[in-house]
C-alpha cells in the first residue's frame, strides 16, 4: 500500500514539473499559504437583479521536503598528503523552511584511499572559499542552519589526506542532507510538523540526497641527475690542471602534480675556477648576476629558480669550471 | 452558545452586505463551495484511476477540483443565473480544464474561451492566453427552475 502512495505521488506531480518550468518561481507555494475558493452567483428572480455568495473553502498548502545536494568542484581535486577541502552546495528545494542533516563518508566503494572528514562547515561569509576560524563548523550532528525555500548555501567537507598515497590514486567523499523534520519514501506524511502546524510531506528527493566529491593524490617527485665532460688542454679528456669540465645537471620532474619553487644550486668544487658566463638553462645563456633572470653564478656556487615545474617535465642546467 | 449567536449576527452581516437591494427576504438560490484532492492510483492492472479524496495533505503540484452545488429551492424559475468565481493567485486552472469554459484573463473585466483570449507579453505584445493566465472562471445559465440543482465545477493545480 505504501509502495502505492508512491507511485501515485510521482504520477501527479510530474507532469507539473514540466508545466511550471515558465513562472518566476522555482518550487510552487510556500508551506502554510492558505488556498481559498469562493463562487458567486447573481441571477434575477423575477423582482430584479440578486446576488449570493457560496461558503469559503480554505485550504493550507502543507510543507514539502525536498532538498539537493552537489559538488561544486569542477573535477577531482589534486592533493597531497594533508588537509584538503571539498565544496558542495546544499538547497532546500521544498517549500518551507527547514534544516538539513549533513553527514560526510569517506569510505566510498571503489576508492584507492580513504580520507579522515575532520569537519563539515558552512561558508558563513559567503565567498564560496573556506575559510578557518571565519566559515561556522557544524557540531555532531552537522545541521545546516534552517533555509527558506529554495534557499542555498556552500557547504565545506574538510578531510585529512593520509600519507603514503600513490601518484594518481582516487578518493570520493560522500556528503548526505537529509531534512530535519523526516526522510522517507515520497508521501511519507509528518502530520503537524510543517510551517505553521501544517502537515510535512516528503517530496519527490525522498527529503535526503546525496553527492560525491572526488580526489586525486597528485605526488610529485624531483629527480637531480649530475654529469661531467672534460675538455683537457691538448683535445683531450684527461683531467689535468687546466682542462675545462662542464657540469650538467638534469632536474626530472615526475608525477601528475606540480612542484614549486624548485631552485637548483651546486657548489663550484674545491681545486676548480668557475668560467664566468658560462651558466646555461636548457641550452639558453643567463647572466651570472642575481635578479635579471632565472641563474646566478658567483666564484662559490651557482644557483638557478625554476619556479614552478609540472610533472613531466626536465630541465639541465649546465656550467663550466676549469681545474686549477 | 455565545458563540453560535455571534456567528449568526456575523452571518446576517454578511448576507445584508452582499444582497442590498434584497436583504428584507431569504435567497431563493444556494450555493455550496467544496474542494477534493484528485489522487491518481495505479490499480492492480497497471491503469491509472483518478479518484476525489478529501484534500487533507495538500503540497505544491497537486490537482484539485474546486466545486459548487446550486440549488434553486423557491418557488419561482430564476433567470439570467451567472456563477463567478476567483481562481486564487496561488492555484492555476488545469490544462484538461473544460476548454468552453468561459473565463476571463484580466480580473473578470473580459471574458470568452481561453483559446479566444490574448494577454499582454513583457515585451508589449500579445500573445495566446494560457491557463496560467486565468484569473476567473464563470458559468452562464438562462434559467434554473424551481427544485432545480446541479454542480459546476472547474480542475486546478497548485503552483
Amino acid at each position: 500500500m505504501k509502495t502505492q502512495h508512491h507511485i501515485n505521488l510521482s504520477l501527479v506531480a510530474l507532469p507539473l514539473i514540466a508545466l511550471c518550468a515558465a513562472p518566476a518561481h522555482a518550487e510552487g507555494v510556500s508551506a502554510g499559504s492558505l488556498i481559498e475558493n469562493t463562487a458567486t452567483a447573481t441571477y434575477d428572480d423575477g423582482d430584479g437583479p440578486r446576488s449570493v455568495d457560496s461558503n469559503t473553502v480554505v485550504l493550507a498548502v502543507d510543507e514539502l521536503l525536498d532538498v539537493t545536494i552537489t559538488s561544486l568542484d569542477p573535477g577531482p581535486i589534486g592533493v597531497v598528503p594533508g588537509s584538503t577541502v571539498l565544496t558542495f552546495e546544499l538547497t532546500n528545494t521544498g517549500n518551507g523552511p527547514e534544516a538539513f542533516e549533513l553527514t560526510a563518508n569517506p569510505a566510498v566503494g571503489g576508492n584507492d584511499f580513504d580520507t579522515t572528514v575532520d569537519d563539515i562547515a558552512v561558508d558563513t561569509n559567503g565567498n564560496g572559499v573556506y575559510d578557518p576560524g571565519v566559515d561556522t563548523i557544524l557540531t555532531g550532528p552537522a545541521t545546516s542552519p534552517v533555509l527558506a525555500e529554495d534557499e542555498n548555501i556552500t557547504v565545506f567537507v574538510i578531510t585529512t589526506v593520509p600519507a603514503g598515497v600513490a601518484d594518481g590514486d582516487q578518493s570520493d567523499v560522500e556528503l548526505t542532507a537529509e531534512a530535519v523534520t523526516g526522510t522517507g519514501t515520497p508521501g511519507t506524511t509528518f502530520a503537524g510538523q510543517g510551517v505553521n502546524g501544517v502537515d510535512a510531506i516528503v517530496g519527490l528527493t525522498g527529503a535526503d540526497d546525496t553527492a560525491l566529491g572526488s580526489l586525486i593524490a597528485g605526488i610529485t617527485t624531483v629527480d637531480l641527475t649530475k654529469a661531467a665532460s672534460v675538455v683537457d688542454p691538448f683535445g683531450g679528456t684527461s683531467v689535468v690542471p687546466g682542462s675545462t669540465v662542464t657540469f650538467t645537471i638534469t632536474a626530472n620532474v615526475s608525477g601528475s602534480g606540480s612542484v614549486d619553487d624548485l631552485v637548483i644550486t651546486d657548489a663550484i668544487p674545491t681545486d676548480t675556477t668557475y668560467v664566468p658566463g658560462t651558466l646555461t638553462l636548457d641550452s639558453g645563456a643567463l647572466t651570472d648576476a642575481s635578479g635579471d633572470d632565472a641563474g646566478e653564478a658567483s666564484a662559490t656556487d651557482i644557483s638557478v629558480d625554476l619556479g614552478t615545474v609540472s610533472g613531466g617535465a626536465s630541465h639541465a642546467v649546465t656550467f663550466d669550471v676549469t681545474i686549477d | 452558545m455565545k458563540f453560535f449567536m455571534k456567528s449568526m449576527i456575523a452571518a446576517l452581516a454578511f448576507t445584508g452586505l452582499a444582497v442590498p437591494a434584497a436583504a428584507q427576504e431569504a435567497s431563493p438560490m444556494s450555493l455550496s463551495s467544496d474542494v477534493k484532492l484528485v489522487k491518481i492510483e495505479t490499480n492492480e492492472a497497471g491503469v491509472s484511476e483518478r479518484t476525489l479524496v478529501a484534500p487533507n495533505v495538500i503540497v505544491p503540484g497537486d490537482r484539485l477540483i474546486f466545486g459548487t452545488d446550486y440549488a434553486n429551492s423557491g418557488a419561482e424559475p430564476i433567470t439570467g443565473f451567472v456563477v463567478t468565481n476567483p481562481v486564487h493567485e496561488k492555484v492555476r486552472l488545469a490544462s484538461d480544464a473544460d476548454p468552453e469554459l468561459s473565463v476571463s484573463v484580466d480580473g473578470g473585466k473580459s471574458w470568452g474561451k481561453l483559446a479566444a483570449l490574448t494577454v499582454k507579453s513583457e515585451d508589449g505584445s500579445d500573445r495566446a492566453a494560457a491557463h496560467a493566465d486565468v484569473t476567473h472562471v464563470r458559468w452562464v445559465l438562462a434559467s434554473v427552475q424551481p427544485g432545480e440543482s446541479g454542480r459546476l465545477e472547474y480542475p486546478v493545480i497548485i503552483r
